[in-house]
């Protein structure tokens, strides 16, 4: 399961369905000109796709943000400093 | 199915940032507590750094709470042990004075703050608050500086609860290094040291009475089987949206016909900026300053930031523009907007869930056209290149609909309010609610206003001196007990009967 599935199966029961149609409109350039004519929906399904498409590890690296380094540097302060 | 009965001198419900204070508290002075926590306890080690991830892990629903109203407006909540202490940013104000002073005037509670400053000073002690340091603030608060500096606005560092932080960029998505000093790393540890029983998965459904006094709780554990607590004592703190669902479906606080009402939000925004240095926002402390030149017109700013997923999320551009824009991300700043609101929802409860309604005033959406045309003075100020409003294109800040307004709640108060006389408020001057003995309120919903600042230390002071109320120590210039030493074994103080 992506993160974004798991993201979405957490939300409230009767949002589902209608993110995962956002999701698949906006993951297509004919779904993604049909929501644009409804800017809420748009920016809805735009900022999911958005969310995951930097959530990416590669893309985040090169705008700089490495979150397995993040949490590296966490865990090793947590077990040096006896952190809880 | 046989349920499970504990007894208790006091049943918490919830373990946030009133629940968790109040059981290490009481568990300290000498009282059997038991701590229900609708959600998990998080390890730490769980913690990706990545929002999507931890969007579903650590907030209620997904963080996709959302309010029906006029515009739609998120709410997110902390799940689990620390509650929303979990996933803030750590901000930590003192209740203003004059928001003591209304809440004494209009509410009829005995409050000030010579009478709250002891109570505020223990919290900040247990949770090592402190101002953060330029240094650790990083680029993103510099330049909110800048601009503050060059416009001559008031403006510092925030103080937060935070022990050895290094700056990792994400408070909201669970810090990675336990810096942030949040009540499941700091009251919970106390409360369970102190011998309280603390229970995840406890779902509870109902606060059981019998008169006009409260029995227990009945409660349902994950695997579904059940659970009665008896307790003379029911503290519930199960947050603002959530505690007065329980209450209703208890059949409780109902009375004075407040209980559900007097929502307030504290709604906020943010705006980008692209700068021409580099900002990096996501290293440092993302809200590490704030902007409060206009805080008596109900404007506030505070530093937001986040990797670039979060980035990516809100920022309010589309299509080839998002992707460049996206691809300086590294020279992208970010400020927050807040209003202190005067607008106020309700909720309703549908199948016991609750369900939001909050429609945005004119004197707040007034506030947000003006906050968003200085929000844009500060970054133009700052040297920004380019700035982005959350606005629809071509929408200028003075001509905003509400509609166009893309609103988070990040502080919901007040829905089973303080209030003395039994007809305004639902619970009353020492948090108890009117009309039935032993049961209390320790969360925001409990707070009579909106505060106008971030308030994890309002609800903690509030849940000591609820606390200390329970264990009969003078409220006021009462030496209190240092905050790490356990009761258990010393001097036991008694309970006073509610």
């Amino acid at each position: 399961m992506g993160p974004l599935d798991e993201l979405i199966d957490a939300g409230p029961r009767w949002q589902r369905p209608g993110k995962r149609v956002l999701l698949a409109l906006a993951r297509r350039p004919r779904g993604l000109r049909l929501l644009q004519r409804f800017p809420p929906a748009d920016q809805a399904g735009a900022g999911l796709v958005a969310l995951a498409r930097y959530d990416d590890p590669d893309r985040a690296r090169a705008l700089g943000w490495d979150a397995d380094a993040v949490v590296a540097r966490g865990r090793e302060l947590r077990r040096r400093e006896g952190r809880p | 199915m046989t349920p499970t009965t504990l007894s208790a001198d006091v049943c918490v419900i919830g373990a946030g940032a009133g629940g968790a204070v109040l059981a290490a508290e009481l568990a300290e002075g000498g009282m059997r507590v038991v701590v229900l926590e609708q959600g998990p306890e998080h390890d730490p080690d769980s913690f990706t750094a990545r929002p999507p991830q931890m969007l579903a892990r650590l907030y209620r629903d997904g963080g996709q709470t959302i309010t029906l109203g006029d515009p739609p407006i998120a709410v997110p909540l902390g799940k689990g042990i620390g509650g929303t202490t979990l996933i803030n940013s750590g901000t930590c104000f003192r209740t203003p004075p004059q928001v003591l002073e209304r809440w004494h005037r209009e509410f009829g509670l005995d409050v000030d703050e010579q009478s709250m400053r002891q109570y505020f000073e223990r919290v900040e002690e247990a949770l090592s608050v402190s101002e953060v340091t330029p240094e650790l603030a990083g680029n993103n608060a510099a330049v909110a500086r800048q601009g503050a500096e060059r416009l001559g606005w008031s403006h510092g560092y925030l103080r937060r609860n935070a022990k050895g932080c290094v700056g990792s960029g994400v408070c909201a998505f669970g810090c990675p290094t336990s810096a942030k000093q949040h009540t499941g790393i700091t009251y919970i540890p106390r409360a369970r040291s102190a011998g309280a029983t603390i229970l995840t998965g406890a779902d509870v459904r109902r606060v059981e009475v019998s008169g006009r006094r409260v029995e227990g709780v009945e409660a349902k554990r994950a695997d579904g089987s059940p659970l009665l607590v008896k307790s003379p004592i029911v503290a519930i703190a199960a947050g603002t949206i959530h505690t007065p669902a329980l209450l209703a479906r208890s059949g409780l606080g109902g009375d004075s016909g407040q209980l559900g009402h007097n929502l307030a939000l504290h709604p906020a925004t943010g705006a980008f900026a692209r700068m021409e240095q580099t900002v990096n926002m996501a290293r440092g402390v993302p809200q590490s300053f704030y902007v409060d030149e206009f805080a008596d017109q109900g404007i506030m700013f505070e530093g937001v930031a986040g990797p670039p997923s979060y980035a990516a999320m809100s920022l309010p551009v589309s299509g080839r523009r998002h992707a460049r824009i996206m691809s300086q991300y590294p020279q992208l700043a970010q400020l927050g907007l807040m209003v202190s609101d005067s607008s106020r929802g309700r909720l309703h409860f549908l199948a016991s869930r609750p369900v939001i309604r909050y429609d945005l005033n004119h004197t707040d959406l007034e506030r947000f056209r003006t906050g968003l045309a200085r929000l844009q003075q500060l970054f133009e100020a700052a040297g920004a290149l380019e700035v982005f409003l959350p606005l629809p294109p071509g929408v200028a800040p003075r001509a905003a609909r509400r509609r166009d307004l893309k609103l988070i709640g990040f502080h919901p108060l007040g829905t089973a309010r303080a209030d003395a006389r039994p007809g305004h408020g639902v619970v009353d001057g020492q948090l108890q609610l009117h009309g039935i003995e032993g049961v209390y309120v320790a969360d925001g919903s409990a707070v009579p206003s909106a505060l106008g600042v971030n308030p994890q230390l309002t609800i903690m002071a509030l849940a000591t001196r609820l606390a200390f109320h329970l264990l009969g120590v003078a409220a006021a210039h009462a030496p209190l007990p240092a905050p790490a030493a356990p009761a258990r074994g010393g001097a036991h103080v008694r309970p006073r009967t509610p």
